[in-house]
């Protein structure tokens, strides 16, 4: 199993995760299905109980939901019970595609895997770098906006203080991007 | 509102990513080219941007909550293709660090999402701007939110209609889960906080909306 220190065994591991996930996604027989998680399992032992809670938490609500509601459709409009087993290949692909990124994403330092393409890291590390400036902002707003108020904000004190806020994160946005791009000239690029 | 991973085939899935492409290389050569040191900062910081937009919540009746999108907001301030290319690089972070979403769907997210629901608002704010700005931002707004909600849904009632075996739910149910709470709730949200945002960014002469 790739380590996150090594790149090159992050990068195969990521060409591998790629394929894999497009094969599963053609996937429709619930056996093979099946298989193909007891498979994902095995070999990614290692926190798999953590990522099948965040699997869980990520697929079940949409698989769940959308199966009661067309199975509940079906039945009224057609006065039988459909069959279950493609709803469950379903929820299984979605789940098995779910944890096995997950657990690749646990073993990757994806920034490192991606080095021989420096241009995509640079725009990989400006954005994750922004997400995490930008972010600070918008919980501060959020902070502000709950201690001014006297009650729990509703819905429309929300949306003028996203408005509010938006013109906020442009102000910092562009004068992030005009420092980024000072320091990327004076380095040479 | 976007396809999760395992809801559709890559019989679908890859001509997207075909569709995609052109406009991926197109956004490639623009912004990441010579000029990379001008424009990959501003594509860097927009897409940061969209990104944290869409992690503001807003609680809705029925105790459940929406998220905004904004992607028409930049469609409006800069481009659509800009706004596309924001919006494929939000859903790549998304699902390349955060674990959300899908990377087989990205293509078909990212031409429901960042191109077509956009482009119709853009259209829509084009089309009514001269009987009333409020009007035409929130029409923008709600346009982009209604046509990218039937996007996701087409594309999922197609996969049914091509293989009804692997996505069993049919279109019925597929579209009246997805445009009942888009029509009554999400895109109403989007309009108003196109109208509460772009007035704001104006007052703050930060960058004026481009004909």
């Amino acid at each position: 199993m790739a380590s996150r220190a090594d790149p090159r065994a992050g990068r195969r591991l990521l060409a591998a995760w790629l394929v894999g996930v497009f094969a599963l996604s053609a996937l429709r027989d619930p056996g093979a299905l099946a298989a193909a998680a007891l498979a994902a399992l095995l070999l990614f032992r290692a926190g798999a109980a953590r990522n099948l809670a965040r699997t869980a938490r990520a697929v079940l609500p949409v698989t769940a939901g959308l199966a009661l509601a067309s199975l509940a459709y079906l039945r009224l409009a057609g006065g039988a019970w459909p069959p279950a087993a493609p709803y469950l290949a379903l929820g299984l692909r979605a789940a098995v595609i779910a944890f096995a990124t997950l657990s690749v994403l646990d073993r990757v330092d994806l920034l490192r895997a991606l080095a021989p393409h420096p241009t995509l890291t640079r725009l990989l590390v400006v954005t994750l770098a922004q997400i995490h400036a930008l972010r600070l902002l918008a919980t501060e707003s959020r902070d502000g906006l709950r201690s001014r108020l006297p009650r729990r904000p509703g819905a429309l004190d929300l949306l003028r203080n996203a408005g509010g806020l938006t013109a906020a994160l442009f102000a910092l946005a562009a004068r992030n991007a005009r420092d980024v791009s000072d320091a990327m000239r004076a380095r040479g690029f | 509102m976007h396809v999760p991973d395992g809801f559709v085939s890559p019989q679908l899935a890859l001509p997207a990513f075909a569709a995609c492409a052109p406009l991926w290389a197109w956004g490639a050569r623009r912004h990441l080219g010579r000029d990379a040191a001008e424009s990959l900062p501003v594509v860097g910081t927009l897409t940061a941007l969209a990104f944290v937009i869409q992690t503001i919540m807003i609680p809705v009746p029925g105790g459940t909550s929406t998220h905004l999108v904004g992607i028409m907001l930049l469609a409006l301030l800069y481009h659509p293709l800009l706004a596309f290319v924001a919006e494929s690089l939000v859903l790549a972070v998304q699902a390349l660090f955060f674990g959300a979403g899908g990377v087989t769907v990205l293509g078909i997210n990212a031409l429901a999402m960042g191109l077509l629901g956009p482009l119709a608002g853009w259209l829509a704010w084009r089309a009514l701007r001269r009987l009333s700005e409020p009007l035409a931002l929130f029409a923008a707004g709600w346009a982009s939110t209604q046509v990218a909600t039937l996007a996701v849904a087409g594309a999922l009632a197609l996969q049914h209609r091509l293989d009804p075996g692997y996505l069993p739910t049919p279109p019925e149910v597929l579209v009246t889960a997805m445009m009942i709470p888009s029509l009554a709730v999400a895109g109403v949200v989007e309009g108003l906080y196109t109208v509460f945002a772009m007035s704001l960014l104006r007052k703050a002469r930060l960058r004026g909306v481009e004909g």
